[in-house]
């Protein structure tokens, strides 16, 4: 697979937390990956192995259509100027070909109100809610920090930084819809190098990022996560139908790239712990805490113990 | 006479131990497969200590070995405190990471995955994700770790999966009875099937800052065998915010 450009371009708020030792960058951009066949390693139950540690390759949550551009209406911006546009890493929206989520009038409304209000917050529903240690939910967890894929017969757990999203393989219904979850509802099967997962009973509460853009408890997604053929990177591709707020569905792309090897450990896109078994060097991956700690982060929000 | 009926008993129990054996669900590495979703029927989240009754609780027999918790004399003048305080003071309260053992007998369901180096416990209070490792690791040194839910290292003896958890820290509780540890604590557990679909779960509990001695739990786990069951997140540390989302029209 064609190698894209590593470029020195990190965000601030990527890297604010944690005291991170060192930094993994991120790139300004990614390469297609073609569904087909899957001829790298599978799991004793015949599912691609994708098991590991993998994080996203662009940004993070800040600004969902120009990830590299910063919190929109940033008072205090880095003080380093940002790259040219047609250098930034393309909006995640990847169709329609504008890179905008298509929202219906009222909807565009509200996103541009969260986005006026966000570094001054005069209501709860201006809080980002990743701030307040709500889980990242869909697709949002994606952009936040790393997270591990665990596989099992009949199912593919994530593990990630805020929350934990179990996708069923097995084909059984989805929860009654009077149902609204933070991580949804989530029924996959594979397609060759791709988990194809249909995604119902969001409760549409985790916005997807700083910039506001959001879904309703009536969205339903469908995600492909698309492997290449080195098992090294992946691409997720997702198609979001809401009726009562989007004008069209609409679809999403998230580079992301596996993460191994101790000596490459930072505090946000690859937060583990090195360990011994029988002399060899074992990867973990500690507790994730967030409510019961007594900050908050992302500047705005401070939890009460 | 007497003697014919414990032979006789001892027969049976180790036939049934053997049928047990054989029917367990196991893993292509021979172990015990434990994968499902399990969870007790008893009264231990309410107190593990025998209680009757209360406008808060169901009765329950209890699930300490003799009956009582050890506690020095000091932290069992907090423990009364913990209770009098339990409705707003249990961490549970505020939807936050039940702990070891806790999240094991809390009456909402749990699944486990397995694989040969580890077993991944998930919550379905807070979904919160518990470790345990298989393979060989031992405890992190170094610099002085506390978990919520400590740091959990397993090995098979035959069919007994034992656990030795450590690494604590000291904000959880162990029931809503205000029953409480240190940093200090460790937890031995130990996972055994009874038969196929119920789990023997006991565990040893030592905290030389709270407890005189070493004491014991055990409880069953029942496998959910309903059709199409599964676990159904439950973040509710977000219930207090989340009707301020999504926006609305």
């Amino acid at each position: 697979m064609k190698k894209t450009l590593a470029i020195a371009l990190i965000p601030l708020a990527a890297a604010a937390q944690d005291g991170a030792q060192r930094r993994i960058g991120f790139e300004n951009g990614y390469t297609e990956i073609a569904s087909g066949k899957w001829n790298g390693p599978r799991t004793p139950d015949g599912q691609p192995d994708v098991q590991g540690h993998w994080s996203n390759t662009i940004a993070n949550h800040s600004n969902f259509t120009d990830p590299q551009g910063g919190v929109p209406g940033d008072p205090k911006p880095s003080r380093r100027s940002l790259e040219p546009r047609d250098t930034r890493a393309p909006s995640r929206v990847t169709d329609p070909p504008d890179g905008q989520v298509p929202f219906q009038p009222w909807a565009r409304a509200r996103q541009q109100e969260f986005v006026a209000n966000f570094h001054n917050p005069t209501q709860p529903g201006y809080i980002e809610p990743l701030a307040r240690c709500a889980p990242g939910g869909v697709p949002k967890s994606f952009l936040w920090h790393g997270y591990e894929i665990r596989q099992y017969p009949g199912y593919v757990l994530f593990l990630f930084d805020s929350g934990t999203r179990i996708i069923h393989l097995d084909g059984k219904p989805h929860l009654d819809k009077k149902i609204k979850l933070w991580n949804a509802d989530s029924r996959g099967h594979w397609e060759g190098n791709t988990l194809v997962v249909d995604v119902t009973n969001n409760n549409g509460k985790a916005l997807f990022g700083r910039s506001g853009e959001f879904f309703s408890e009536n969205a339903q997604v469908t995600e492909r996560y698309i492997f290449a053929p080195d098992g090294e990177r992946y691409n997720y591709k997702a198609t979001f139908t809401d009726p009562t707020v989007y004008t069209r569905p609409w679809t999403a792309t998230i580079p992301a790239r596996r993460r191994s090897g101790i000596e490459t450990a930072d505090g946000w896109h690859y937060q583990v712990a090195a360990n011994q078994a029988g002399g060899k060097p074992v990867i973990e991956h500690y507790e994730r805490i967030c409510a019961e700690n007594n900050v908050g982060f992302g500047n705005v929000a401070v939890t009460a113990k | 006479m007497k003697l014919k009926i414990t032979v006789g008993l001892l027969a049976a129990l180790l036939a049934g131990s053997v049928m047990a054996a054989e029917k367990i669900p196991r893993a292509a590495n021979g172990k015990p497969d434990f994968s499902g979703i399990w969870q007790t029927t008893s009264a231990a989240d309410f107190d593990l200590e025998p209680h009757s009754a209360r406008k808060d609780a169901p009765p329950g027999p209890g699930v300490v070995e003799g009956g009582t918790i050890p506690y020095l004399p000091a932290a069992l003048e907090q423990k009364r405190k913990n209770f009098e305080q339990r409705e707003s003071a249990d961490p549970r309260a505020k939807g936050w990471t039940l702990g070891t053992p806790r999240g094991v007998y809390y009456p909402e369901p749990f699944q486990i995955f397995q694989r040969p180096r580890d077993l991944t416990l998930v919550y379905q209070f807070g979904h919160s994700v518990r470790t345990i490792h298989t393979n060989g690791t031992l405890h992190p040194a170094g610099e002085n770790k506390e978990f919520w839910l400590g740091d959990s290292r397993g090995r098979w003896e035959g069919d007994t999966l034992v656990v030795d958890v450590t690494h604590f820290n000291d904000e959880t509780w162990l029931d809503r009875a205000g029953n409480f540890h240190s940093d200090a604590l460790h937890v031995v557990e130990r996972w055994k099937y009874l038969d196929a679909n119920t789990i023997e779960y006991s565990a040893r509990l030592e905290d030389p800052k709270v407890f005189s001695a070493p004491w014991n739990i055990a409880v069953l786990l029942h496998r959910h065998r309903e059709k199409n069951f599964q676990l159904v997140e439950d973040y509710r540390y977000t219930l207090d915010y989340e009707q301020h989302y999504p926006p609305k029209p």
